[in-house]
């Protein structure tokens, strides 16, 4: 069990390394909010 | 069994009364966060009022249905109505603490699991039916299910493992929240506007604090202020880390981007999952229930919203099966090396727990979701559940309290 639980941090850094450094731009604002009120 | 009175245990138990305490507040912003400004308020008031009243219900006749003496495997009789006989000596369930301070934990703890399922119905509930449905949910669910498990029911008979309260905390509010999102029905304007969160670092100052009081939660369910709650502890804390790491990459996988709110979901989904387990696991044990929480957690939200079910806050997602994973988990990795009062799980050679384990989690599924849609169906009649849609377009702070949480 103490090896699986090495494994499985390990593979969470392999999975940092290897993610998306930039994901898509989402503007989300209070105004954007509003205007859809209004 | 001795009943000397020991400083070091209730000087314990009555602080980690006041950390679980924290956690109900600390909810109400976690889901305050969530919601839109224009339902801030309604939202944390759910929290702050049902601390208000289930501390009266608990000591009025919660406590005697959850722990007064059994009758039948299914409920505490009413010898302790109004904490008659609960008193400054110790009670039958823990040898070295006075009554009143076993009763006062237990109380926080009933007054949290409530709190949980408003985050299901927010946005759209009217506030006299969350009133009704407190206090009914409370009295014929959470009541005869602590019982069952903790109160001398029949689940405990059985030899079910819940340390803090998978079944009876989590299971039973994360199954009743998902029945509440699809008796209330979706928020207008669900699937066709962004229904976003108005303040994020509100909801990680929740998680937060969630975490600060989750300590007393687990850490204080060993009653004893010794090498247990130190074992609850520091499983507590590894497996909130592992799920909110667990989450907050799966998120990033998935969507490109390590979401905050996701890492505080992933912490709260790791408490969650700790919590039957943290009093007879170990912490490798932890780490995995840390990394399955985080999996299972965000793939049944994902699946909640494929299937367009509105339950706001993801209660279900979060509490429902993490609890139902963690209750499982117990009966996977429980080791009477951590504990030599309880019993080995399937890794340690006893498969039997395991299966003794999903015999509570099915009892505790079925029974909260067959009486919340009771509950719910009744106060419908009687009261209606929803507001008008008037009223939600304009927000439950106003609409429900006739107040407003910025003047900015």
């Amino acid at each position: 069990m103490e090896i699986l639980a090495f494994a499985s941090f390990v593979v969470l850094v392999i999975a940092w390394l290897v993610a998306p450094s930039r994901g898509n731009v989402i503007a989300v604002t209070h105004k954007t909010e509003e205007r859809k009120a209004a | 069994m001795p009943t000397t009175i020991s400083a070091g245990d209730t000087a314990w138990l009555l602080m980690s009364a006041a950390l679980v305490m924290l956690m109900t507040p600390a909810l109400g912003f976690f889901y305050g966060g969530l919601v839109r400004r224009k339902n801030v308020l309604a939202t944390i008031m759910h929290s702050f009022f049902i601390l208000c009243l289930i501390s009266v219900q608990w000591v009025l006749w919660g406590y005697t249905l959850a722990f007064g003496p059994d009758k039948g495997g299914i409920i505490g009789g009413l010898d302790w109505l109004t904490l008659k006989g609960v008193g400054q000596e110790p009670g039958p369930y823990a040898a070295t603490v006075p009554h009143q301070a076993f009763m006062v934990f237990q109380m926080m703890f009933a007054v949290i699991t409530p709190a949980l399922i408003t985050g299901a119905f927010a946005e759209r509930k009217r506030f006299k039916a969350f009133v009704i449905f407190t206090l009914l949910w409370a009295t014929f669910v959470y009541d005869p299910i602590a019982h069952w498990v903790w109160g001398g029911g029949w689940l405990g008979q059985l030899g079910a493992l819940d340390f803090a309260g998978g079944t009876v905390v989590h299971i039973t509010s994360g199954v009743s929240a998902l029945v509440a999102a699809l008796v209330l029905g979706r928020r207008v304007g669900y699937g066709r506007e962004a229904l976003e969160p108005h303040d994020a670092t509100m909801t990680v100052l929740g998680a937060s604090l969630l975490w600060f009081g989750w300590f007393g939660f687990n850490a204080g369910s060993a009653i004893t202020a010794g090498g247990l709650a130190a074992n609850a502890f520091v499983v507590t804390n590894t497996a909130a880390a592992m799920a909110a790491l667990t989450w907050m990459t799966v998120s990033w996988l998935h969507k490109g981007a390590p979401s905050v709110l996701g890492a505080a979901a992933g912490a709260v989904a790791g408490l969650v999952a700790i919590t039957p387990a943290s009093g007879y696991v170990d912490v490798s044990a932890s780490i995995l229930i840390g990394l399955g929480a985080g999996i299972f957690c965000y793939t049944a939200i994902q699946l909640t919203k494929r299937l367009r079910v509105d339950d706001a806050l993801d209660v279900f997602g979060v509490h429902g099966v993490g609890g139902a994973w963690g209750a499982i988990a117990t009966g996977i990795f429980a080791t009477v090396a951590v504990n030599g009062a309880a019993k080995d799980g399937l890794l340690a050679g006893n498969p039997g727990q395991l299966g003794i384990q999903a015999i509570a989690v099915g009892a505790s599924i079925l029974y909260s979701a067959v009486m919340t849609f009771v509950i719910l169906k009744l106060i419908d009649v009687f009261v209606g559940l929803r507001v008008p849609e008037s009223e939600e377009v304009l927000g439950l702070d106003a609409s429900q309290h006739r107040e407003a949480a910025y003047q900015i």
